[in-house]
């Protein structure tokens, strides 16, 4: 019985669209550039989000009674965490464990903190926030609460290597329906679809929800090169070597003294 | 300024690989070696993920070897003969070498393994240097004219070995075990660590196979130049590890430093240059080694799991 209040619950949320209805309110998003490229001199970007709360409470909305929350994920990857240990002196690799369905990154901005936006649950199902990102084990059961430690270890180098991040108070609104959020995309961004969602939020009410699709993709010579050197592996080789030898020939050319 | 490299697929300040490229380049001008084994540390340092590290600089040695290779071939002190007996061995090194890269890769023990081979082989031949040289300064200050040293007959194990063939440029007559096998230890660790192994094959040349002097660098450049070509297609092949325009910069920078060092190096005395490169090749190495022993401040670390 429990089981079915909390799906009822998932699905109150989820499609909570068909209640926005009633209250009128409705999330509209636009991305300032739908593709990411990565040329040469790719050193990281911002994204930004444009976006409007249509139909709202006019009264509310100047009153700040809306919260956006915007994500930004990437594509889903398999991720492997490694904890060392100190074997004969010396840190070796030991335990690991395997999780799929992770987002290879994930950007986060918000009106204002999660737990004053809404209640942990509602937080939690939508996987808003560095905490409640809906990682998947490989490994099933007797992991016990290293489960966990894995866990934030995996959020926490996701952090440091610039791929999650979380900007409180990210989303500003220019005017009481209008609002941006500026989402950085680091240099070591993923290739692939990112999907960017708007959740709207009235006085702690999930109500609705937007995404859009966004590209980052390798272009020119960045792409060229990364796909030959996946795709046709052997060939790229082949060039790697001949670049070298090239180099090689032309310094005894240019430096040669025999 | 900034480059993104395709495949390492981070984004690198040029000018620092550049200048990495010319120092490694500088030294082994200096000093006639290969460098790799000093640039692949380097690489680390500066979070290049130690696989991409390792595949690209092979890529990098094939450029700095071939125009060795190439004026050692003009001047015919290179026994092609012999540098193909080597080859053999290298080829069959570095596809066992590749398969052991892939299988380290895939169970998370890549980084530790080249980390440890890397202390072990440059905490070796770093303190030989330093001793070597220091015993050779305080010879000459005894006497000027050391008598040269002897060189003693072919080891009597290997003369002993089957599978005899001759090598006229070289004029020997020897068995090609040790020669395969020779080559064939240059090739893992070519294809493991990143280097030519010129550190490994001209000490053993000179002292196992008792081959003459004159031709011992243009064959073993010969043999570095073809096993880190063949390392070359295997990694791109096999782990997608080789960055073409990582190699390039450091290629560039390589080159033009290494003819900065020849010069240096013909107006300093040959022991302190060993002396100091000893001392460089030592500080790598306790580096290296202090980062296994030290307790990380990160214990964990995450990495991509299958494709």
């Amino acid at each position: 019985m429990r089981y079915l209040i909390t799906l009822a619950t998932f699905f109150a949320l989820t499609f909570a669209s068909f209640a926005a209805a009633t209250d009128g309110a409705d999330v509209q998003i636009g991305l300032s550039s739908e593709t990411v490229e990565i040329t040469s001199n790719f050193d990281g970007t911002d994204i930004v989000i444009f976006g409007s709360i249509e139909g709202g409470n006019r009264e509310l909305l100047e009153a700040g009674g809306y919260d956006i929350v915007v994500v930004l994920f990437g594509p889903k990857e398999e991720v492997v965490v490694r904890r060392k240990e100190r074997r004969l002196g010396i840190w070796v690799n030991g335990e690991a464990m395997r999780f799929s369905d992770v987002p290879s990154s994930y950007s986060v901005a918000t009106t204002k903190a999660l737990h004053e936006i809404a209640d942990d649950d509602s937080i939690g199902i939508l996987q808003l926030g560095l905490d409640n990102i809906n990682v998947v084990t490989e490994e099933d059961g007797g992991v016990g609460e290293d489960l966990e430690v894995f866990r934030d270890s995996l959020a926490r180098l996701k952090v440091r290597q610039n791929l999650f991040l979380e900007r409180i108070g990210g989303v500003e609104f220019l005017s009481p329906t209008l609002f941006k959020a500026k989402l950085a995309v680091p240099a070591n961004v993923p290739i692939g679809k990112h999907t960017a969602h708007a959740f709207l939020f009235k006085q702690g009410k999930f109500l609705n929800a937007k995404f859009q699709e966004m590209t980052v993709k390798k272009i020119g010579f960045e792409q060229f090169t990364y796909d030959l050197a996946h795709k046709n592996s052997l060939l790229y080789g082949f060039l790697a070597v001949f670049v070298a030898i090239a180099t090689g020939w032309l310094a005894s050319v240019v430096f040669g003294k025999d | 300024m900034n480059i993104y490299l395709p495949i390492a697929e981070m984004s690198v300040n040029v000018f620092v690989l550049f200048g990495m490229g010319a120092g490694v380049g500088f030294l082994s001008g200096m000093f006639g070696v290969g460098g790799g084994f000093l640039m692949t540390p380097l690489l680390i340092f500066y979070n290049i993920p130690p696989a991409v590290a390792v595949a690209t600089e092979a890529n990098q040695i094939v450029a700095s070897s071939f125009s060795g290779a190439l004026a050692h071939y003009r001047r015919a002190t290179l026994d092609i003969k012999l540098g193909f007996m080597l080859l053999i061995g290298g080829i069959a090194g570095s596809a066992l070498g590749v398969a052991i890269f892939s299988s380290l890769r895939e169970a998370g023990q890549l980084d530790l393994i080249i980390s440890i081979l890397y202390v072990v082989f440059l905490g070796t031949i770093g303190s030989l240097m330093v001793v070597e040289s220091l015993n050779a300064i305080r010879k000459n200050r005894g006497q000027a004219d050391a008598p040269p040293p002897e060189v003693p007959s072919q080891q009597s194990w290997i003369a002993a070995l089957p599978f005899k063939m001759r090598f006229h440029r070289s004029q020997l007559y020897l068995s090609v075990i040790p020669v395969l096998a020779l080559g064939m230890l240059v090739g893992i660790l070519a294809s493991i660590m990143g280097v030519g192994g010129g550190f490994i094959m001209v000490p053993a040349m000179i002292y196992l196979l008792r081959v003459p002097t004159n031709v011992v660098i243009g064959t073993s450049l010969f043999q570095i130049m073809f096993v880190t070509a063949f390392t070359t297609v295997a990694q791109s092949a096999a782990n997608q590890t080789v960055d073409i325009v990582l190699a390039l910069i450091l290629m560039v920078g390589g080159v033009i430093g290494a003819q900065f060092g020849a010069q240096a190096g013909q107006k300093l005395r040959g022991e302190q240059l060993r002396a100091l490169l000893g001392l460089i090749v030592l500080a790598v190495c306790i580096r290296l080694g202090w980062d296994l022993v030290n307790t990380p401040t990160e214990l964990f670390s995450i990495g991509v799991g299958g494709h």
